[in-house]
């Protein structure tokens, strides 16, 4: 009985598909739908790294645009009011958000179930009103502008359109590459028993504590990560970017997409992020249009697009 | 020979209810040993205590001469005892393979398994007769065989001492014997000392080299199988009190 083993024929060819389209798409089309790409490929990061904790770890959290967030204003603050070259604010963003994620999930974590989700929204939002209202620092609901563009280098120079997609394209075959090596090492192996069975999980000799706590933040430090590159790509924050309705769409995209195949999230992290572009028209129906689709989702395949394209395959799952 | 595993004046209580009553035991290297009594005896509170799951109220264990009460699981099954649960757990979406291989990472955590450790699982499987199913969703199995797999997986952390909490609940009669005849392999070729909680008393009477019977959460009788079955105060507290009716 292998069938209930994914084939990787079908995600290499999506994979490739998604490549290819994504390497010609500044040449091809217009600047608009360049935007829409760039902001795909950072959701899709970001889904890419919830998917680490959530998906195979366990533990459904509400706070990953939070750390996104807190990534930008960190990396936009160490370059306006530090005077940091992006080059070194933006690693920098990752570690710090890295240590942030430590410092909330070690006692956070010992939640358990519903109780870590809740306190997680409730971070997220908290996260959100610091920001609001320090003024003096971000800025506040004026947003902090004047954030400048990644530094060149070898003559590329990042405030043109192109350059910094590819930067942002780059960025995230790199970043994703690594968190699929990360989940089929040694230790994605373990984080997976922990989701499975976490009892079992300490039993056989897994110290849970430790590696949800590594999960968590090993997520939120690519969270910030893609946080600083948004910063120096729009170069304009505002608080609401990262209130609670992206935290939530992240989650979204990720039972979309399907959660706990890296996969999953990344395409449900694209084809969301289109939804909405297109539905910009009406923006009062935007928010309908996507809860109708969630539901749909959970009614008809609760593992999203990845569980919908296995049940479809040959000899697949009924 | 020497006591592997020293339970001292160990007590647990859960408010008013004292669920274990300051029991002394001591379980030599190398030997099996049972648990037995009815229903609410302590025995996998006992268990959970020697595992780490509950912290003691009171009294000590020591393991290799070294006080491990009070540690978490994960340290206390690093240092070599490992466990199963009374309800069958399991790693439902893995496969048998991955759950079996999952043991030996968490024992020893590489980025891929080292040739030996794939060796090892291998070797594991075969032993457990899992060896058709390696590549199974472990949730399409049957009981006998999650069962099986709890076992295979917990013998991939390379115990020196298993808990085996009613492994033996729910299998047929030839899946029992089956069982027995692994228990004896684990316990004479691998050098595993087993500590095994079962009702069915043909198993344990068959499997046992040494018997403690608990009821109320204090140990009543301890000794072979053939002292246990015989015991005047064993069978009251399973049947109750003999009497004469004129």
């Amino acid at each position: 009985m292998r069938n209930t083993k994914r084939s990787p024929l079908v995600t290499i060819i999506i994979l490739i598909v998604v490549l290819v389209v994504l390497a010609v798409l500044p040449q091809l089309t217009s600047e608009y739908i360049t935007y829409v790409a760039v902001l795909a490929m950072l959701y899709a990061v970001l889904t890419g790294s919830y998917d680490i904790l959530t998906g195979y770890t366990g533990p459904l959290t509400f706070c990953h645009g939070a750390f996104y967030g807190i990534g930008a204003y960190t990396s936009a603050l160490l370059t306006l009011k530090a005077g940091l070259p992006f080059w070194a604010a933006f690693p920098l963003s990752g570690v710090m958000v890295f240590v942030f994620a430590v410092i909330i999930g070690y006692p956070g974590l010992r939640l358990k179930g519903h109780y870590f989700a809740v306190t997680s929204f409730f971070f997220a939002h908290f996260m959100y009103l610091v920001i609001l209202n320090s003024i003096g620092l971000t800025n506040g609901p004026m947003g902090l502008g004047g954030i400048k563009p990644p530094e060149g280098f070898l003559g590329i120079n990042f405030a043109g359109l192109k350059a910094s997609y590819y930067l942002i394209f780059i960025y995230g075959i790199i970043v994703i590459t690594g968190l699929w090596l990360f989940i089929r090492s040694g230790i994605g192996k373990l984080l997976v028993t922990i989701r499975e069975n976490e009892e079992l999980s300490e039993a056989i000799g897994v110290n849970t504590a430790f590696y949800k706590v590594l999960a968590f933040s090993v997520g939120a430090g690519v969270a910030g990560l893609t946080g600083s590159l948004f910063a120096h790509f729009f170069r304009l924050l505002h608080p609401t970017t990262f209130a609670w309705m992206t935290s939530e769409m992240v989650v979204i995209m990720s039972l979309v997409g399907g959660l706990g195949t890296l996969i999953g999230p990344i395409i449900g992290a694209g084809i969301v992020t289109l939804i909405l572009e297109l539905m910009r028209f009406a923006p009062e129906l935007r928010l309908i249009t996507w809860s109708v689709a969630l539901i749909a989702v959970l009614l008809i395949e609760p593992k999203g697009l990845m569980g919908l394209i296995r049940r479809l395959q040959p000899g697949g799952r009924k | 020979m020497s006591a592997i595993l020293e339970v001292k004046k160990l007590r647990k209580a859960f408010g008013g209810v004292v669920a274990v009553d300051d029991n002394t035991f001591a379980v030599e290297r190398g030997t099996r040993l049972g648990i037995i009594g009815p229903n609410g005896a302590g025995k996998t509170t006992t268990f959970n205590m020697i595992a780490g799951f509950y912290k003691p109220t009171s009294g000590t264990i020591e393991f290799e001469g070294r006080r491990i009460s009070g540690l978490k699981p994960h340290r206390i099954s690093q240092l070599g005892i490992g466990r199963t649960f009374q309800n069958v757990r399991a790693f439902r979406e893995l496969t048998v393979y991955d759950h079996v291989m999952a043991g030996a990472l968490a024992h020893e955590l590489h980025y891929r398994p080292t040739a030996k450790q794939v060796e090892e699982v291998e070797h594991i499987l075969q032993w457990s007769r899992l060896a058709e199913h390696r590549d199974t969703t472990v949730k399409n199995l049957t009981l006998a065989a999650q069962r099986q797999i709890e076992l295979a997986t917990a013998l991939a952390t390379r115990p020196k001492v298993l808990l085996l909490d009613e492994l033996m609940a729910g299998l047929t009669f030839v899946e029992i014997d089956q069982m027995l005849d692994l228990l004896r392999l684990i316990n004479q070729e691998m050098g595993i000392t087993l500590i095994v909680v079962e009702h069915v008393m043909k198993a344990i009477m068959a499997l046992c080299q040494r018997i403690i019977v608990l009821s109320y959460g204090k140990i009543i009788a301890e000794g072979s199988p053939q002292e246990i079955s015989t015991n005047q105060t064993v069978i009251e507290a399973y049947l109750g009190k003999e009497t004469a009716y004129a």
